[in-house]
C-alpha cells in the first residue's frame, strides 16, 4: 500500500541531512507528483515550509538582478515559529534593489 | 420546444487549459467580469446544445474545494449557492494525480460531474494511456471524456455528455473513511439532517466532512448563522477521532482520498513508471554522492578557474594592448592636435581615466568567462546540486545546506547574497550567513587575481585563483565553526527535500544572456565608480603633500598626498611583504569597490613604468594601428582555441603519474608571454610570495562600500562593525601567516 500523510512526514522528520525528491518518491513507493501532492498538505498544514525558488524574492530589484541563480525548491520541517523572518518569500517587506546593479 | 436555461460551471487546477475549453464550447459569446467584491476575474459565455440555452461559467482555477485562497471559496461558494445544473472538472491528463483531488471532491458534492480529460495529445506524447472506461468505472461511473480544447477535439463529445448529464441518474460518490470517522460522519450529518436550513443549504454528508476537516472559512460562517453547537460538535468528534486513530480527521481524510485517487489511477493509467530511475537520477548516483559529491564539486570549480584565468588571458592581452597601444596613442595624438600636450589634462586623461577606466575593462574578458562558466553549471541543473552536496559541509559548522545557496550568489557579488540571506528563516542563520558570504570572492575581486597570477605564474594562474577561493569558502567555514562554538549553539539544522530539476543541455541563448547581464554591471561600474575614483586617485597623486601649487603634477608620487597617506600606513602591512605605499594606497581605495583597486594599481604602477614605454615607444599610422589590432585579435581568437584544447590535459595531469602534452598552436610559450606594463611593474614592486600574500589579504580584507552597506541595512551597524573589523584582522593575520610561514619555509621570497 501507497505511503500515508504520517509517513510522508516521519519520512522528512527522519533525514539527517538533504534528500532529493526523487529519491524520496522512490523510498517512499510513491509517484513523484503524488509525493508533491501530499508535500503541498503539509505545507498547507504548517508543518513543512516551502523555501524560496529564488534567494532574492525579497528584492525589489531581483527581477533585474543578473546574480539571482534559478534555484530549486526546498521544502524543510516547521518544528518552531521562526524567529525573524519570512515562512513565505512572498510574505516579506521587499528590502531595496541593489545599488551595485540598480 | 426549449429546454429551461442550464447552468454549466467549468472547474479545473490552474494551466489545465480550461480557458481553451471554455472558448471551445462558448466561441464569441463570452463576458468577463470580475467575481462579486473580488478582484478575480469571472468569464461566462453562452452556448445552444441541442436547441437548449446553456450558461458556461468558468471557475477559477484551484486545486481544492477547501478556503485556503480566495480562488477556492469563490469556486466552492459557486459550487454551493448557485447549484450549477453539471460541474465540468477539467483536468490535465498528464498530471492525473493533483488534478483528481478536485474532481474527488467536487464528486463529494453530489452534482452532476464531467470529467473533460484535457491536454490528452500531450499526455499520450509522454507514454500516458488512459483507460477512459476504466477511470469512468473508478469515479463511480462518472462520464469521462477525451479533449484537446485548443484544437476543438472531444468538444462535441462534451456537448453530447451535457446533455447527457442532465437526465441520468445520478450517484453521488461516498468515499468510505472507516468505521471510526463514518461513525463520527453519521452523527453529524444526523445533527445537519435535522435542521431544515442547513439541510436545504449544503449536502449534509458533505458538510460533516468538512467539519471533521477543519474547514475554517465554513466554521466561520455556521457560527454566524448561530450553529455553535454544530460547531462545537465537529470539535469534540474531532478530538475523538484523534484520540482514537492517533491523527486528526482531516490528515485522514486527505489520506483516504489519495488512496481512492491511487487505486482509480493505478486500474485505468499506464505510463513509465516516474519511479523508476530516470538518467538525471543514475547521474545523481554519483555527482550527489555522500562521498564524491564534494571532490566533484570542487573539480567543478577548478575547471572553471582554469577556464577563466587561462581561455580569457589572450583577449585579455588584447584588450590591454588595444587601451594601452592605440587607445592611449590616439588620445594623446589628439590631446596635442588641440594644444594640450604635457599638460594637467594630459596627464589626468591618460593617467588618470585612461589608466584608471581602461585598466579595469580590460578584465571583462575574465568576468565573461567566469560567467560563462557559472552559466554552464547554472543552465545544465548542477548549481542546484552544490547546496544539495554542500549541505553536508554546511552542518560541520551548524548551518543549513539552504545557507550555501546565498554563499554561492556571493561568487558573483555580495550585495545580493547578504539580501539572498533572508531565505533562511532563522535569525542566527542568517546573520552567520551573512557574515560567512564576505568570504565568497566576487566577481570584482577576480581581476586583481588574474593580474598577479599573470604576472607571478603564467599558465599556472588558474591554480592560483582556484586555491585562493577554496581558501575564501575554508576561512568562512572555519568563522562558522568558531562562531557556532563561541556564539551560538543550538540544535543542529532540520533536514530538507529539494527538487532537483532534470539535468539538460545548456542553453546557449540563455548563459549567454546571462554573461552580459552579470558582466555590464562591472562595465557600467568602470564608467561610474570607477572613472570618479580613477579622478580622485590622480587629483591626490597631483597635490603635492605641501599643498605648494607650483608643485602640482610635479611632485613625485610618492610625495604626493596620496603617496604620503599610504605610505604611512604602508609599515602595517610591511609584516605581509607588501609594505609599500602603492600596495597600501590600492588596498585603501579598495575599500570602496574592489575594482578600484586595479585602477589604483594602473595609475600608481603606470607612472613608475612610464620612462620605460616611452624610450621604447616608435610612432605608428592609424592604418598600423588598425593592422596591429586586428593582427592581434586573429592571435587571441587561436591563442584562446588552444587553451580550451588544453583545458583536458590540465585536468587528467591532476592524476599523479600522468602528464598529457598541452597544444601549442603559436609557438612555445606564447600563451603564456605577458608584457603588459602593469605586470611587468608588478614583478618589480612584488615578490612571488609577496604577490600570494597580497592576493589572500585582497580575498579577505573588508568587503567594498556597497557590501558593508548592505550589511548593515540586514543586521545593523554593529553586526556590521564586528564584521569589517574581523575581516581586516583576519585578511593581515592570513597575509603575514603566508609571507612569513613562506620565508621561513624558504619559498617564493625572492
Amino acid at each position: 500500500m501507497a505511503a500515508t500523510l504520517r509517513q510522508v512526514l516521519n519520512h522528512f522528520e527522519q533525514q539527517s541531512g538533504a534528500v532529493s525528491l526523487s529519491r524520496m518518491a522512490r523510498d517512499l513507493e510513491l509517484e513523484p507528483s503524488m509525493l508533491q501532492e501530499m508535500i503541498n498538505y503539509w505545507v498547507r498544514k504548517g508543518r513543512l515550509r516551502q523555501v524560496c525558488d529564488s534567494a532574492c524574492t525579497t528584492c525589489s530589484g531581483a527581477q533585474g538582478c543578473p546574480f539571482v541563480y534559478a534555484l530549486p525548491v526546498v521544502y524543510e520541517l516547521v518544528t518552531a515559529p521562526a524567529e525573524t523572518a519570512p515562512t513565505a518569500c512572498a510574505e516579506s517587506a521587499p528590502v531595496p534593489a541593489c545599488s551595485r546593479c540598480h | 420546444m426549449a429546454a429551461e436555461p442550464l447552468t454549466v460551471a467549468l472547474a479545473g487546477n490552474p494551466n489545465v487549459g480550461k480557458s481553451t475549453i471554455f472558448n471551445a464550447l462558448t466561441g464569441s459569446y463570452q463576458q468577463v467580469g470580475n467575481w462579486p467584491g473580488k478582484t478575480v476575474e469571472k468569464k461566462e459565455g453562452w452556448v445552444s446544445i441541442d436547441g437548449q440555452r446553456v450558461a458556461i461559467v468558468d471557475l477559477p482555477g484551484t486545486y481544492s474545494l477547501a478556503a485556503y485562497s480566495v480562488e477556492e471559496i469563490i469556486a466552492r461558494d459557486f459550487i454551493l449557492n448557485e447549484r450549477p445544473g453539471i460541474v465540468v472538472a477539467v483536468v490535465d491528463a498528464a498530471n492525473l494525480e493533483r488534478n483528481l483531488y478536485l474532481v474527488c471532491q467536487i464528486l463529494e458534492l453530489g452534482l452532476p460531474v464531467i470529467v473533460a480529460l484535457n491536454m490528452s495529445d500531450t499526455a499520450r506524447s509522454r507514454g500516458v494511456e488512459i483507460d477512459v472506461q476504466k477511470l469512468s468505472q473508478q469515479l463511480n461511473g462518472t462520464a469521462v471524456i477525451e479533449t484537446v480544447g485548443n484544437r476543438g477535439i472531444g468538444i462535441d463529445t462534451l456537448k453530447a455528455a451535457i446533455t447527457r448529464a442532465q437526465t441520468a441518474r445520478r450517484q453521488p460518490s461516498v468515499l468510505d473513511y472507516g468505521d471510526v470517522i463514518e461513525a463520527e460522519i453519521d452523527q453529524l450529518q444526523a445533527r445537519i439532517e435535522a435542521d431544515p436550513v442547513l439541510a436545504h443549504q449544503y449536502r449534509a454528508r458533505w458538510l460533516a466532512v468538512k467539519l471533521l476537516e477543519t474547514d475554517d472559512d465554513l466554521r466561520a460562517h455556521l457560527e454566524q448563522m448561530g450553529h455553535q453547537p454544530l460547531v462545537k460538535s465537529a470539535d469534540e468528534a474531532i478530538a475523538r477521532v484523534t484520540a482514537s486513530l492517533g491523527d486528526d480527521p482531516e490528515t485522514l481524510i486527505t489520506d483516504r482520498r489519495y488512496q481512492f485517487i491511487g487505486q482509480a489511477v493505478g486500474a485505468a493509467v499506464t505510463r513509465p513508471s516516474q519511479m523508476a530511475e530516470t538518467p538525471s537520477d543514475r547521474a545523481d548516483r554519483i555527482i550527489t554522492h555522500r562521498l564524491w559529491g564534494v571532490p566533484i564539486f570542487l573539480l567543478l570549480m577548478w575547471i572553471v578557474f582554469q577556464f577563466t584565468a587561462n581561455v580569457s588571458a589572450p583577449f585579455v592581452d588584447w584588450v590591454d594592448g588595444v587601451v594601452t597601444g592605440p587607445i592611449a596613442q590616439w588620445a594623446a595624438a589628439l590631446l596635442g592636435a588641440v594644444g594640450v600636450s604635457d599638460t594637467w589634462l594630459e596627464s589626468l586623461l591618460l593617467d588618470g581615466v585612461i589608466a584608471g577606466v581602461g585598466g579595469v575593462l580590460v578584465f571583462v574578458p575574465v568576468l565573461l568567462f567566469l560567467y560563462l562558466g557559472i552559466g554552464l553549471l547554472e543552465d545544465s541543473g548542477y548549481m542546484a546540486r552544490a547546496a544539495f552536496v554542500m549541505d553536508r559541509v554546511m552542518r560541520v559548522i551548524g548551518l543549513h545546506g539552504k545557507s550555501f545557496l546565498p554563499l554561492l550568489i556571493g561568487f558573483g557579488c555580495t550585495v545580493p547574497a547578504v539580501y539572498a540571506t533572508r531565505t533562511l528563516e532563522n535569525e542566527r542563520d542568517r546573520r552567520v550567513t551573512g557574515f560567512l558570504a564576505t568570504f565568497m570572492s566576487c566577481g570584482a575581486r577576480l581581476p586583481v587575481y588574474v593580474v598577479f597570477g599573470a604576472a607571478f605564474f603564467g599558465a599556472q594562474a588558474g591554480n592560483l585563483i582556484f586555491g585562493l577561493y577554496l581558501l575564501g569558502i575554508g576561512v568562512a567555514l572555519v568563522t562558522g565553526l568558531v562562531m557556532k562554538r563561541a556564539l551560538y549553539r543550538s540544535a543542529p539544522p532540520q533536514p530538507f527535500v529539494m527538487e532537483l530539476p532534470p539535468y539538460r543541455m545548456p542553453d546557449a541563448r540563455t548563459v549567454g544572456r546571462q554573461m552580459w547581464e552579470r558582466t555590464r554591471g562591472f562595465v557600467q561600474r568602470a564608467f561610474t565608480v570607477i572613472l570618479g575614483c580613477s579622478v580622485a586617485i590622480w587629483l591626490l597623486l597631483a597635490v603635492p603633500r605641501s599643498l605648494n601649487p607650483g608643485e602640482f603634477n610635479t611632485v613625485e608620487p610618492q610625495d604626493s598626498l596620496f603617496g604620503s597617506i599610504s605610505g604611512a600606513l604602508a609599515p602595517v602591512f610591511a609584516p605581509a611583504g607588501f609594505g609599500t605605499w602603492e600596495a597600501t594606497g590600492s588596498l585603501v581605495t579598495g575599500g570602496i569597490a574592489k575594482e578600484v583597486i586595479i585602477s589604483t594599481m594602473n595609475q600608481v604602477y603606470a607612472l613608475d613604468a612610464e620612462e620605460d614605454a616611452s624610450a621604447s615607444e616608435t610612432p605608428t599610422t592609424f592604418v598600423e594601428d588598425m593592422g596591429s589590432v586586428a593582427q592581434s585579435f586573429g592571435q587571441a581568437v587561436i591563442l584562446t582555441g588552444q587553451e580550451i584544447v588544453n583545458i583536458v590535459p590540465r585536468t587528467v595531469n591532476i592524476i599523479p603519474g600522468i602528464n598529457l602534452p598541452e597544444a601549442d598552436f603559436l609557438g612555445a610559450g606564447e600563451a603564456s608571454e605577458d608584457t603588459s606594463a602593469l605586470n611587468t611593474m608588478l614583478t618589480r614592486a612584488f615578490t612571488p610570495l609577496a604577490a600570494v600574500a597580497f592576493t589572500v589579504f585582497i580575498l579577505l580584507y573588508v568587503p567594498c562600500m556597497a557590501a558593508t552597506a548592505a550589511m548593515r541595512h540586514e543586521f545593523g551597524s554593529r553586526w556590521m562593525l564586528y564584521q569589517l573589523g574581523y575581516t581586516a584582522v583576519i585578511a593581515w593575520v592570513a597575509a603575514v601567516v603566508v609571507y612569513q610561514g613562506g620565508l621561513l619555509l624558504g619559498i617564493g621570497g625572492a
